[in-house]
């Protein structure tokens, strides 16, 4: 394995994979460090640079955006009191106070080293689990994978969003996408209400572009002129900082590094949850097991390092599941699994024995991204204070340029342009209506799967038992029906509140 | 009715349509399993879901929402802009849709007040459509779409 990886880091070095790699983690940090602009829209952006290069080439840039991303966000959330996307919400809340009080960089810097730690945490249990996770899965018959994907969908629909029978509804809304088209035991075609370009069945990365794309930009459209910007009349403070006594600072808290970057890992490893969750929920740890929990919020080192070492982490998470399972961890991950679809390869139990070459240099280009990411953000972090301020009046044209470059390039015709026009208005449709994203997005990505293994088993055996009896589905579909009722003992709990 | 009850709706609605579509796919005596068997089941959950949401609309109590000002005509205005620019681009051509697209909607977000934001509109439409066209054409070699009408 160590020889697998120590190759891959080689190969990451020749400068056809690093200078993605590299401009990738630039990207990352810039799109991370613009309020609005999430990793998925950042990654989204990308993804047509990737089609003409080397699927290695491709997802180095993908994995240098992933993880700048995480850490771009936190130089707003540190020095302006607004997150640069969702994963930094609780980086604010001691990072603003301590920049408040004078210590600008210091803040700035812990959230980055310790964005850097709990990252390389991350990458030891990437690689260290999805080879293992792998070799089980590749047991697995069509009941196993029926249930996981059950499984996986509940999770997604249960956790996210305010409202279980929305998240349940959304992530239905996916399934009945996916039924549209050749149905796949015959080809026949079905439900596709005489449109020919439904006849081929919805591609889903047009869909994840259309829905994420539309829905953060129209909701940011639609506050413009009626609020004022934040960002009028910022000017970049100065961040001098000792960089040895803000390493210090974390490594002298070895518990809250390793428990806070293991939740980021774990909500990483659950498809669909997300780096906000992983920030948020790490913050409140190191809140729980801090002897002084009324310092937090006020500008202590702790809930800066807790919320940035969990969001990178639980970017080691996510790639843990696309890559052994082939389930997206979060929207980013699932745009990568297009990336990867469009170059012929499939993730998932087969992928790491299949393709050892591109998977540990995905393994290698996660570990060097983290050290881009500090150089980078050493030489350039003023800069990209002043780069934050770009209008959204050149940034929202420039980004649907290329969601429609992105979409027209899968296969060279309008017909994914006009997917992504009607999932465009879907996606600004369900966040109007109150419906989250990531179950419909889960459900598009993995409704065929779920439809193909529902009917392999059946044809194998009818017996619908089955899937309960079998030991590893059986336990699959328990854990969807308790991931439901912790869901729904979680929302009793919020609404007592 | 609130937004939750209207979104149940709406999706019941869509939900029983295409559920009695399903409903004409034809069986096929090789296959046990028919064309229509999963989505059938898939749009009976969806319906199913849709139908509790209007319930739970209707029984919840009634919740005031915090009234926001929101610029609808923009959003409207953004999409009516973005559908011609889709509708276009295999009539113009890349280059000069996204040209025009670039320039309107930048004018469209946030108007030019002097003459140089009209050159910082016209600029960023110029820049933002070589680049893109040399870069994606030249070298990743993806093709961008090129005009019916235009040819270029």
């Amino acid at each position: 394995m160590y020889e697998l990886l120590l190759a891959g880091i080689e190969n990451v070095l020749q400068a056809k994979y690093f200078v993605p790699l590299a401009l990738g983690t630039l990207i990352g940090i810039l799109g991370g460090a613009l309020p609005g602009i999430t990793n998925t829209m950042t990654v989204i952006m990308v993804l047509p640079f990737t089609f003409g290069l080397e699927p290695l080439q491709g997802l180095s840039a993908m994995i240098g955006v992933y993880v700048g991303g995480e850490s771009g966000g936190l130089i707003t959330s540190c020095l302006l009191g607004i997150p640069g996307k969702p994963s930094s919400i609780a980086t604010m809340f001691d990072g603003f106070p301590m920049s408040q009080k004078g210590e600008p960089g210091r803040a700035l810097w812990l959230g980055i080293w310790a964005s850097f730690f709990g990252g390389l945490l991350g990458a030891i249990f990437l690689i260290g689990t999805t080879e293992p996770l792998a070799r089980m899965a590749l047991e697995f018959g069509p009941w196993e994978y029926f249930s996981l994907f059950v499984f996986a969908l509940s999770m997604v629909a249960g956790l996210t969003g305010d409202s279980i029978t929305k998240g349940l509804l959304a992530g239905a809304i996916g399934l009945v996408v996916t039924v549209m088209g050749n149905d796949p035991v015959m080809g026949q075609p079905r439900l596709t209400l005489g449109i020919r370009f439904l006849e081929g069945g919805i591609p889903f990365l047009p869909v994840l572009i259309g829905v994420f794309a539309f829905a953060q930009i129209m909701s940011d459209v639609e506050r413009i002129g009626k609020a004022r910007d934040p960002l009028t009349g910022f000017v970049a403070p100065r961040l001098v900082v000792s960089h040895a006594k803000v390493i210090w600072e974390i490594l002298s808290r070895p518990f809250l590094l390793l428990w806070t970057s293991f939740v980021g890992v774990l909500i990483g490893v659950l498809p669909g949850i997300g780096g906000s969750a992983a920030n948020v929920m790490a913050y409140d740890q190191a809140k729980k097991f801090s002897r002084h929990p009324e310092r937090f919020g006020t500008g202590t080192p702790e809930g800066i390092i807790a919320s940035e070492a969990a969001n990178n982490s639980n970017v080691g998470g996510s790639l843990v599941t696309i890559m052994a399972f082939g389930i997206p961890g979060d929207a980013v991950t699932a745009v990568m699994l297009g990336a990867l679809t469009i170059h012929g390869i499939q993730p998932g139990p087969l992928f790491i024995s299949q393709e050892p070459k591109l998977a540990y240099g995905i393994f290698a280009a996660y570990v060097i991204a983290h050290f881009l990411m500090i150089v980078i953000l050493f030489i350039g972090v003023r800069w990209f204070l002043l780069i934050v301020t770009v209008p959204k009046s050149i940034l929202f044209p420039v980004i649907l340029v290329l969601c429609v470059i992105g979409a027209f390039a899968l296969d060279n015709t309008m017909s994914n342009v006009y997917v992504l026009l009607l999932f465009g208005l879907v996606g600004y449709g369900m966040v109007k209506g109150g419906l989250p994203l990531a179950p419909l997005i889960l459900g598009v990505i993995l409704g065929d799967q779920i439809e193909i293994n529902l009917i392999r088993s059946i044809m194998t055996d009818s017996n619908p038992w089955l899937f309960v009896t079998r030991p590893i589905s059986g336990g699959l579909l328990a854990a969807a029906v308790a991931s439901m009722a912790f869901a729904f003992w979680q929302h009793r709990r919020a609404k007592r509140a | 009715m609130s937004r939750d009850g209207i979104t149940g709706l709406a999706v019941l609605a869509a939900s029983l349509v295409l559920f009695g579509l399903t409903l004409e796919l034809k069986q096929n005596p090789l296959v046990p399993i028919g064309p229509g068997f999963y989505p059938r089941i898939v749009l009976g959950i969806t319906a199913v879901l849709a139908a509790a949401l209007v319930v739970f609309d209707f029984l919840g109590a009634k919740q005031t929402r915090k009234t926001q000002v929101i610029n609808y005509s923009l959003v409207l205005a953004v999409f009516a802009i973005f559908g011609l620019y889709v509708g276009a681009l295999p009539f113009l051509g890349f280059r000069i849709a996204t040209f025009v697209f670039m320039a309107v909607l930048q004018t469209a977000l946030d108007l030019p007040r002097n003459k140089k934001g009209w050159i910082v509109v016209a600029v960023t439409a110029f820049v933002t459509t070589a680049v893109t066209y040399i870069v994606f054409e030249h070298y990743l070699h993806v093709l961008l779409p090129r005009g019916r009408w235009t040819d270029f």
